[in-house]
C-alpha cells in the first residue's frame, strides 16, 4: 500500500510539475492585470523546446552536454526522496541530508555548465548561483531545526503534533524564505527577466537550446514542485490514510503555487548584496525555533 | 618477514635513486608493501609481529597505515610518468619519508615515536625544497621547518609529561593506565599534544606553512604530505588523547570542535581567494582537517559524557573522512601536478579549456572536485553525512544554548561544504572549461600520469557507493564500544541512490542526444567574442569577497598609465588582493618579538672572557646564597 502510494505520488508530482509552474504564472498575470497564459502553458513550452534543434556554443565540452541530464536526474531523485504520504517503507530512501546534497549536486553541475559555455553570462550566472548556494545550504539546515529537535534523526517526517504553534510558525516562515531563494523566485531572483543585471539561473542556461534546454526547464519545474511539496510534507499534519495524505499534499502544492504567484506580484527584487541578510534572517528564525523546542518551554 | 622486506626495499630504493627507473619501481614496491601490511593488519592485527617492544600493530594503526599505503602507492605510480628537476634528490629522500611515516604509526615507545617523527619532519622538509634552485622555495621550506620543529617540541613535552606521570615510556602501558590520571595532568597533556598535532595538521591559526610548502613541492610530494603526513596529527590525537586518556574535562573536546569549525570555515574562505591551483588545494586541506576535527570533537564529547553512540559516530566520521580526504586530495594534487607539467603554470587566471587537451586529467580533477564537495554518490558525501549526524546528535543530546551552539557548528559545516562546492566549480571550471585565457605550452602527458589519478577517483566512487564495509572496519577499531556502527548508515542507502542516479543520467543523456547538437558561436551581445569576456577565478568570487570583507579586508588599486594619464590613460593597471591577516597580526609581531629577544640577549653575550667569568662568579655566589 505504502509502496504503491509513494510510487504513484512521485510519478504524479513529476508529471504535474509544468502545471504547477503554470498556476503560478497565471495567478501572477491575473494579479498584475494581464490575461496571462493558459494553465497548461508549462507543457506547451516544454514540448516546443523539445522539438527545436539542439545547439551548443563553441568551446563547450561534454560537461555542457551532460549537465542538464544530471540536474534533471538529481531533481527526479529529490522528488522521489520525499515521503509524499507522510511516511514511507523503511527501505525507501527518505533522508533529508541526501536531499540537500542532491540539490548541491544540481547546483554544482549548473555552475560548471555555465562556465563551460565560455561566455560572460554563463560565468555570471554560475558565480551568482554558487554564491547564493553558500547562504542557502546552512539556511535550509537551520530551517529544519525543529525537525532535528523533534525527531533527533535525519529522516523526513511530519513534525506536527509534537509542537506548539510558535516554533511551528517560525519554522514555516523560515522554510518559506529559504525555498524562495533556492527556487530562484522573487524577492531573490526573477524567473521572467532576461536582463543581464538581474538574472541568475537563467544566465547559466542562456546558451542552451532544444532538448538540453527542455531538460533544464523540466529540472526547474520538478524542483519547484518538489520543494513546495516538501514544506507540506513535514510541516502539515498527515491523515490516517496514506492515499488521502498524498492527495492532500498535491492539492496543497497547487495552492502554494498560487500563493507564490501572489508573493511575486507583491514584492520586488532584493539587491543582490542584501540577500545574505535575508538568508541570515531565515537561518536565525530557524535556529530560534530549534532553541525554543530544545528549551522545552513550548511543546 | 614482510616488514624486513619493506625496510630492505625502502633502503634499496633510496640507494638506487641514481637509476631513475629502478628507484621508481622499488619505491612502488615499498608502497605496495606498506599497503599489504596495512591490509593484513586490518584483517587480523594480532598476526603481525613486529620488533617488540618498539613497534606494535593495532587496528587504529593499521587504518592509518592504509592511508599512507594507498597515497604512496598512487604517488609512486604517478612518478613513473612525472618529469621534474632534481629527480635523484627526490628519489633518494622519498623512501625515507614513507618509511618514517610508517614508523611513526607503528611505534610503541616515546623514543621511537619522536625519532621517527623527526625523521619524517626532516625528510619532508628536504622533499619540499626539492626544487631549491628556484626562488622562494628555500624560504617556504624554512617556514615549514620552523613550524614543524615547534610542533615536535610541543609533542615531545606532552609525551614526556605523560611518561613522567605514568613512569613508563611504553604506549601499551599508556593505553591501559592513562585513563586513571588526574584531570590536571590530562589537561596539560591535552593542551601540549593538541598544540603539537594541530600545527602538523595545519589547523588555523597554525596553518601558515601549508599554503607555502605545498605549491613549491613536486606534485607526488604534495600529494603525500597533504594526503598522508598531515593525517598523522589526526592519528596522534585519536591514539593519545581520545583513546588513551579517555574522559577529560569537557573543555578539551569543545576546543577540538572550535578549532575544527574555525579551520573548516576559514580554510575554505581562504581557498576561494586563491588562483594558484596548489595553494587552493592546500587551503582545502586545512578545511578538510577542520571537518575531521569536528568529528574528533564529537567523539571526545561522547567519551566525556559516557555516551558510546555519539563517540562511535564521531570516530567513524573522522576516520572515514581521513581516508576519503587522503584519496581525493592526493588525486587533486596529482591532477594539479599534471596541469603544471602540461602547461608550465598553475595560475588559473592563465588557463582554460584544458579539457580538450588533457581530457583524462580533467575528468580526474572533476571527479575529485565532486568527491571533495561531498556530492553523492562519492565518498566525501558519506563521511560528511556522518559528521553532520554526529553534530546533530550533539545538538539533540543537550539542552538550551548548548544545543543551539551544536546546531551552529552544523550550520558552519553546511556553509563550508557549500563554499567548497563553489570553490571547486571555480577551480575546475576556470582551469579546464571554456576557452583558453592565454596561450600556454601544451606538453603531451603519458598514460602513467593519468592512470593513478583516475584510479584514485575509482576508489573514491567505490567507497561512496559501498560505504558499509568501511564503516564496519572502522567501527571495530575502538574495542570499548559495542555499538553497531553500520546501523548508523542505514538511512542513506547510498548504493540505491547511486544506481538510480546512474540509470537516470544515462537514460536522460540518451534521450537528449547531445552528440547531434550543432555547434554555434556563443552569445556576445552582438560583439566579437573574446577569451577575456569569460569569468575569471577572481570575478567568480567577487560577491564572496564583498560579503566576507571583514575577514578578507580586500584592497584594490587602479593605476592609470601614460601621458595625461588622469583623463586619457593609455593603459589601466588593476591590482587587487586580500590582506594576509594571520601573517600580519600574529606571525609578524611574533617574529619581530623573537628577533628583538635574541638581539637583547646578544648584548649580555658580547664575547669578552672577563664578562663570562663575572657571570660565573655571580651565579656561583647566588647559588651559595640560596643553598645556604
Amino acid at each position: 500500500m505504502l509502496w504503491g502510494v509513494q510510487g504513484i505520488s512521485v510519478v504524479v508530482v513529476i508529471m504535474m510539475a509544468p502545471l504547477v509552474l503554470g498556476i503560478t504564472q497565471v495567478v501572477k498575470a491575473r494579479l498584475q492585470g494581464r490575461r496571462g497564459p493558459s494553465l497548461w502553458w508549462g507543457y506547451w513550452v516544454l514540448a516546443k523546446t523539445w522539438g527545436k534543434e539542439t545547439t551548443v556554443p563553441e568551446y563547450s565540452s561534454w560537461i555542457f552536454r551532460v549537465a542538464p541530464s544530471i540536474s534533471l536526474a538529481a531533481m527526479i531523485l529529490v522528488a522521489g526522496t520525499i515521503p509524499w504520504a507522510g511516511r514511507v517503507p523503511n527501505s525507501w530512501p527518505h533522508d533529508l541530508l541526501t536531499l540537500f546534497f542532491l540539490l548541491a549536486l544540481e547546483r554544482f553541475w549548473v555552475g560548471l555548465a555555465g562556465l563551460d559555455s565560455a561566455g560572460t553570462f554563463g560565468g555570471l550566472g554560475s558565480s551568482r548561483i554558487t554564491t547564493l548556494g553558500a547562504g542557502i545550504e546552512p539556511a535550509l539546515f537551520a530551517a529544519f531545526g525543529i525537525l532535528w529537535a523533534v525527531s533527533g534523526r535525519t529522516a523526513i517526517t511530519p513534525v506536527v503534533g509534537h509542537l506548539s504553534l510558535l516554533p511551528w510558525g517560525m519554522a514555516t516562515v523560515s522554510y518559506g524564505l529559504v525555498i524562495l531563494a533556492e527556487l530562484g523566485r522573487l524577492p531573490i531572483d526573477n524567473v521572467d527577466t532576461h536582463l543581464e543585471l538581474t538574472m541568475m539561473h537563467e544566465a547559466t542556461v542562456l546558451e542552451y537550446d532544444g532538448r538540453l534546454l527542455a531538460e533544464n526547464q523540466a529540472a526547474v519545474a520538478i524542483k519547484y514542485t518538489a520543494l513546495l511539496g516538501l514544506g507540506w510534507v513535514w510541516l502539515s499534519p498527515s491523515l490516517a490514510s496514506p492515499l488521502l495524505t498524498a492527495v492532500l499534499h498535491i492539492v496543497e502544492i497547487m495552492g502554494t503555487a498560487a500563493l507564490v504567484g501572489g508573493i511575486e506580484s507583491r514584492f520586488s527584487k532584493l539587491r543582490y548584496f542584501q540577500v545574505p541578510t535575508y538568508l541570515a534572517m531565515a537561518s536565525g528564525l530557524g535556529l530560534l525555533a530549534f532553541y525554543l523546542v530544545m528549551t522545552g518551554g513550548f511543546n | 618477514m614482510l616488514t624486513y622486506g619493506i625496510v630492505a626495499i625502502g633502503l634499496a630504493a633510496s640507494v638506487a635513486a641514481f637509476n631513475r627507473v629502478l628507484s621508481q619501481y622499488l619505491m612502488l614496491g615499498l608502497s605496495i608493501g606498506v599497503l599489504a601490511l596495512a591490509v593484513i593488519g586490518l584483517w587480523d592485527f594480532r598476526s603481525i609481529h613486529l620488533w617488540t617492544p618498539y613497534f606494535q600493530m593495532t587496528p587504529l594503526r593499521a587504518w592509518f597505515l592504509l592511508v599512507v599505503g594507498i597515497v604512496s602507492t598512487m604517488a609512486a605510480w604517478y612518478r613513473v610518468g612525472y618529469q621534474q628537476h632534481n629527480q635523484v634528490f627526490t628519489g633518494f629522500w622519498l623512501p625515507w619519508f614513507v618509511l618514517a611515516m610508517a614508523a611513526v604509526i607503528l611505534s610503541q615507545t616515546v623514543w621511537v615515536f619522536m625519532t621517527a617523527w623527526e625523521v619524517m619532519a626532516a625528510t619532508s622538509f628536504l622533499l619540499v625544497v626539492s626544487h631549491h634552485e628556484e626562488p622562494g622555495v628555500i624560504k617556504a621550506g624554512y617556514i615549514y621547518l620552523v613550524m614543524s620543529q615547534i610542533s615536535a617540541m610541543a609533542i615531545l613535552a606532552g609525551l614526556l609529561l605523560m611518561a613522567a606521570s605514568l613512569h613508563s615510556m611504553n604506549f601499551a602501558l599508556w593505553a591501559a593506565k592513562a585513563r586513571f590520571l588526574p584531570w590536571e595532568t590530562k589537561s596539560g597533556v591535552f593542551a601540549l599534544l593538541t598544540l603539537g598535532f594541530a600545527i602538523k595538521c595545519g589547523i588555523i591559526p597554525f596553518h601558515v606553512w601549508l599554503p607555502r610548502a605545498h605549491p613549491v613541492a613536486p606534485a607526488p610530494v604534495s600529494s603525500l604530505m597533504s594526503g598522508a603526513m598531515i593525517k598523522l596529527g589526526v592519528f596522534g590525537i585519536v591514539q593519545f588523547l581520545l583513546m588513551d586518556l579517555g574522559a577529560t574535562a569537557l573543555l578539551w573536546p569543545i576546543v577540538l570542535l572550535v578549532l575544527g569549525a574555525v579551520s573548516s570555515l576559514l580554510g575554505v574562505l581562504y581557498a576561494l581567494m586563491e588562483h594558484d591551483l596548489k595553494r587552493l588545494l592546500a587551503y582545502h586541506s586545512i578545511e578538510n582537517i577542520g571537518i575531521i576535527f569536528l568529528g574528533l570533537g564529537v567523539m571526545g564529547v561522547g567519551i566525556d559524557l559516557h555516551h558510546p553512540q555519539i563517540a562511535v559516530v564521531g570516530l567513524v566520521a573522522s576516520l572515514f573522512h581521513t581516508l576519503n580526504h587522503a584519496l581525493f586530495k592526493s588525486q587533486l594534487f596529482l591532477a594539479a601536478g599534471a596541469v603544471e607539467q602540461h602547461t608550465g603554470t598553475l595560475d588559473a587566471e592563465h588557463l582554460g579549456g584544458l579539457i580538450r587537451t588533457i581530457p583524462g586529467v580533467a575528468l580526474g580533477f572533476l571527479l575529485g572536485s565532486m568527491a571533495i564537495s561531498a556530492l553523492p554518490p562519492f565518498n566525501g558525501f558519506v563521511s560528511e553525512w556522518l559528521t553532520f549526524r554526529g553534530l546533530l546528535s550533539l545538538a539533540t543530546g543537550f539542552h538550551g544554548l548548548w544545543a543551539a551552539s551544536a546546531l551552529g557548528l552544523a550550520l558552519v559545516l553546511a556553509t563550508t561544504s557549500a563554499l567548497a562546492g563553489m570553490c571547486f566549480v571555480k577551480a575546475s571550471g576556470v582551469t579546464f572549461l571554456g576557452q583558453p585565457r592565454q596561450r600556454v605550452a601544451q606538453v603531451p602527458l603519458g598514460r602513467s600520469i593519468t592512470a593513478p589519478i583516475l584510479g584514485l577517483a575509482l576508489i573514491s566512487l567505490a567507497l561512496g557507493v559501498f560505504p558499509e564495509p568501511v564503516v564496519r572496519v572502522i567501527g571495530s577499531i575502538d574495542p570499548t564500544t559495542s555499538y553497531h556502527a553500520v546501523s548508523l548508515l542505514l538511512p542513506i542507502k547510498t548504493t540505491l541512490i547511486a544506481v538510480l542516479l546512474g540509470i537516470a543520467v544515462v537514460a536522460l543523456v540518451l534521450l537528449a542526444r547531445p552528440s547531434q547538437a550543432r555547434t554555434v558561436p556563443r552569445w556576445a551581445c552582438g560583439g566579437d567574442a573574446t577569451p577575456a569576456m569569460q569569468f575569471s577565478s577572481s570575478s567568480m568570487t567577487k560577491a564572496i569577497r564583498t560579503t566576507f570583507a571583514v575577514i578578507y579586508r580586500p584592497h584594490r588599486q587602479l593605476s592609470r598609465i601614460g601621458e595625461n594619464s588622469r583623463d586619457f590613460p593609455e593603459r589601466l593597471v588593476y591590482k587587487g588582493g586580500t590582506t594576509p591577516t594571520w601573517e600580519r597580526y600574529l606571525y609578524r609581531p611574533g617574529y619581530q618579538m623573537a628577533w628583538w629577544l635574541s638581539k637583547s640577549t646578544a648584548r649580555i653575550q658580547a664575547g669578552p672572557v672577563r664578562l663570562y667569568l663575572t657571570y660565573l662568579l655571580v651565579a656561583v655566589g647566588m647559588m651559595l646564597l640560596v643553598l645556604h
